[in-house]
């Protein structure tokens, strides 16, 4: 045996039985590794770590438009006082959760809904899975400019199309009322993300084993039952990462509201991330916008943790068996 | 002594008079020319389309020399200078003058190096910061007309005179020193400002019942002329911009608002301190509740003005749907290029639109007041210690501003988007070239002396396009009453100015 294949099966051997080489003996036996992939760390370094920790430092100063960041004033925890007692920031906030909870919700639904359809054969399915996908492809830039016109309140497609139904006598305002804006903000969210959850799902669709399904039709189950004691099991998975990834992306999601309605009217569109946007670029307040941006990073944080865990989930099993 | 011989004193104390009154213009010229290298002669008070029509032509410059006086032509050096300078979208003639700038300047200054960087305009301002932090800014910059004030502000700005440069105050709009100088201190010059104008479609004043030929004297008059347009033809009269965060809604309403006596600051003084809140004054109401009147109550302008910019108000002006609106001067070749790529039917009515476009002035207050806000750029150098090599090579920034905001290059450089910086560009044959080709110029170059600049103060971005706009809202939405949304701004642009924010 040469000891490059002696040193593969050293790599192959459980994690409980490689704890009885000593750290030193372990990285030093992993030194091509760690060679391999400090590249990729260091650039990592650059522009995700000193990113974060410039932003949490910022997070303590007060920033006046006047001052430069040199000459900038540390105020402790003053910033996050400033946010968290800011009667602004609970409405955002609530606003962020309805924007984020009913985006991940129904465009998990129906994605699961066309994932399912396109799963079985049938003719013209790929083209269908195709033009289905276009959401997700085209530019959100794009999708935006195209939706605002498609709602405008005087001109708009589908205020037309209302009338001519007979559904509605007159212009249709969605997007400038402060009631119904976010709401027909989170349809052009769903109309974009649902793709996503769609390939997820047809992908995770994939894996659930027909000879499962067989044997439940032999048994007498109805779709309905082979679907939800067969298919949801076997979806779970691919499900919970599915929602953490919307979930992610919806808290962080810039550009319809910012390109629809700049977060108006009235900051009825306002959320999380086009709030912070304003604070630190329009207005410059740099220190209040970092503290805030802090807090986002925490939730991310959070969610990337259950993210990780969905993803390695029977990992240590698989390790250890 | 006959009448004859009397004739012959007086014209001999006239040709002493002559010569003593042009001994002393030789004499104040040439001390003149010890400090400056070009004499103003354009006459602010007389400024009219008709005047600017006379005066263009008038005068020709030998730029290369006249900045030779200011740093020797055999000058060697090296400069570095970022600008936003024309790009794809912009016309042939804008990359065409850009490129011949570079070719005069390299022909009057052979020995002078220089490092140009064009930068998109939505770029430039964060390059910028990033390079001042990193010591690494160019040696010159050209900014939009209020972005040089948080750089000012800063500390990053070498202050400068106008005499450094071969030209004088007098060189430059007042409203265009004002907008360049913060704390009392020149910061810069301008390059070039224009204003907007007063767009309205004639056919559709003619349908309404309205003088086709005739724009709204007052912002009372587009008020009612807006509701005759809805109510006689069932279209938007006015093009209300009333949009969040955005720097179109300012630009159209701060206008109306200083016309009716108002103002976010003291900006419309003589003097302003920018120390005085005037946003709830009667006048900041009385427009405000115009605006209210027009949206929330004749309906009269298009609902989507929460969510508008003038973008979204040019495709309903060339479709007919739309009566009047504010807009820049290159509106006019903005719908040319819409029509010409119309087809069938709305070829027909873009053509027709086109063909009834009118400018004019715009309105005045109540009491006779116009205004409108002043655009344009300033031309900045920046302190030695924030530069690249930590070194300003002041000779050669110097030739680089003086041909840049000379009367030739200054028209040249701004042909189609705007106008020229120094004021002695409206001599020059460039500027006649321009107001034969470019239609309705001499209307907009007449909103000059009523452009009034936004508070230069750092936080004015803060105060226009965030503030203005949700007072606005707040009033339009019937959020607030216009006398809760405008003491809510008073309240907000104090805390402001205040440093200490306004709220998140």
């Amino acid at each position: 045996m040469s000891s490059s294949q002696g040193q593969a099966i050293f790599r192959d051997v459980p994690a409980t039985v490689r704890k009885e080489a000593n750290f030193g003996q372990r990285v030093y036996n992993s030194r091509f590794d760690y060679l391999y992939v400090a590249p990729a760390l260091l650039v990592m370094l650059i522009v995700i770590a000193y990113p974060v920790y410039y932003t949490i430092d910022l997070s303590f100063f007060k920033t006046p438009a006047s001052l430069s960041l040199a000459n900038k004033t540390f105020t402790g925890l003053d910033n996050y006082v400033t946010v968290l007692t800011s009667a602004i920031f609970w409405k955002v906030t609530w606003q962020t959760i309805i924007w984020t909870v009913l985006s991940t919700l129904f465009s998990f639904l129906i994605g699961l809904g066309a994932a399912l359809a396109l799963h079985r054969a049938f003719i013209g399915r790929a083209l269908l899975r195709g033009l289905l996908l276009i959401p997700w492809v085209v530019s959100a830039v794009a999708a935006s400019y195209v939706w605002k016109w498609l709602y405008h309140s005087d001109f708009g497609v589908i205020g037309a199309l209302l009338n001519q139904v007979g559904l509605a006598d007159g212009p249709v305002n969605l997007i400038d009322n402060t009631t119904t804006s976010l709401y027909a903000l989170i349809v052009v969210n769903v109309w974009k993300e649902f793709s996503f959850a769609m390939i997820m799902l047809m992908a995770g669709l994939q894996t659930v084993p027909e000879s499962l399904l067989r044997a439940a039709q032999v048994d007498g189950a109805s779709a309905w039952q082979r679907f939800w004691h067969v298919t949801v099991p076997q979806l779970q998975g691919v499900s919970t990462v599915t929602i953490l990834l919307l979930v992610v992306q919806n808290f962080n999601s810039f550009i319809i509201p910012f390109i629809m309605t700049g977060g108006g009217p009235v900051g009825s569109t306002q959320i999380w991330i086009t709030h912070i946007y304003e604070l630190a670029f329009l207005r410059q307040n740099w220190g209040v916008g970092a503290a805030y941006a802090v807090l986002l990073f925490l939730i991310m944080m959070v969610l990337g943790y259950f993210y990780v865990r969905a993803l390695t989930r029977g990992d240590d099993k698989r390790a250890g068996a | 002594m006959s009448n004859m011989d009397g004739r012959a004193l007086r014209s001999e104390a006239s040709s002493c008079r002559k010569i003593m009154g042009v001994s002393v213009a030789l004499v104040t010229v040439a001390s003149l020319m010890s400090t400056t290298v070009y004499g103003q002669t354009v006459d602010l008070s007389q400024w009219s389309p008709e005047y600017v029509k006379s005066i263009a032509g008038t005068k020709t410059f030998d730029t290369a020399a006249d900045c030779g006086a200011v740093v020797p032509n055999d000058y060697a050096g090296n400069v570095s200078y970022w600008y936003t300078g024309p790009f794809e979208a912009d016309p042939i003639i804008s990359h065409e003058q850009d490129k011949a700038f570079w070719d005069a300047f390299h022909t009057a200054y052979p020995n002078i190096k220089t490092d140009v960087q064009s930068i998109t305009y939505n770029e430039l301002l964060d390059k910028f910061r990033t390079a001042l932090l990193g010591n690494s800014a160019p040696m010159v910059i050209r900014l939009q007309i209020l972005g040089g004030v948080e750089f000012a502000a800063k500390g990053y700005l070498n202050p400068i005179t106008p005499e450094d440069y071969g030209f004088t105050a007098a060189d430059f709009w007042p409203g265009a020193l004002k907008s360049v100088t913060y704390d009392n201190t020149l910061y810069g010059l301008p390059t070039n400002n224009e204003t907007m104008a007063f767009i309205w479609n004639a056919k559709v004043f003619a349908d309404a019942g309205l003088d086709p030929e005739k724009a709204p004297a007052t912002w009372d008059d587009v008020v009612a002329y807006s509701k005759q347009i809805k109510d006689k033809l069932g279209i938007s009269g006015y093009g209300l911009v009333a949009k969040q965060n955005a720097g179109n809604t300012p630009f159209r309403f701060m206008p109306q608002l200083w016309a009716y006596g108002g103002g976010a600051l003291d900006e419309t003084a003589p003097n302003p301190t920018y120390a005085k809140v005037e946003i709830n004054n009667e006048g900041s109401r009385a427009a405000v509740q115009a605006a209210y009147q027009m949206y929330a109550v004749d309906k009269s302008v298009p609902i989507s003005a929460l969510t508008n910019t003038q973008a979204e108000n040019q495709a309903p002006f060339i479709a007919g749907q739309l009566g009047m609106m504010i807009a820049h001067p290159s509106e006019y070749a903005k719908m040319l290029d819409l029509a010409s790529k119309a087809t069938g039917s709305d070829k027909e009515v873009a053509d027709a639109v086109v063909a009834n476009m009118r400018y004019g002035l715009l309105p005045t207050g109540p009491d006779g007041k116009r205004a409108v806000v002043f655009g344009g750029s300033n031309i900045h150098v920046v302190k030695p210690e924030f530069v690249d090599g930590g070194a300003v090579d002041e000779q050669a920034v110097k030739a680089l501003i003086c041909m840049w905001d000379s009367p030739e290059w200054s028209t040249k450089l701004n042909w189609a988007g705007s106008n020229p910086g120094n004021i002695n560009g409206f001599l020059t044959d460039a500027m006649k070239e321009r107001l034969d080709t470019i239609k309705f110029l001499d209307v907009t170059t007449s909103m000059l002396p009523s452009g009034i600049p936004f508070p230069v103060l750092p936080e004015s971005p803060e105060i226009m396009n965030i503030i203005v706009p949700d007072m606005l809202q707040n009033a339009l939405t019937g959020n607030m009453t216009v006398d809760q949304a405008t003491d809510d701004a008073a309240q907000k642009i104090e805390s402001v100015i205040a440093g200490g924010g306004a709220g998140i």
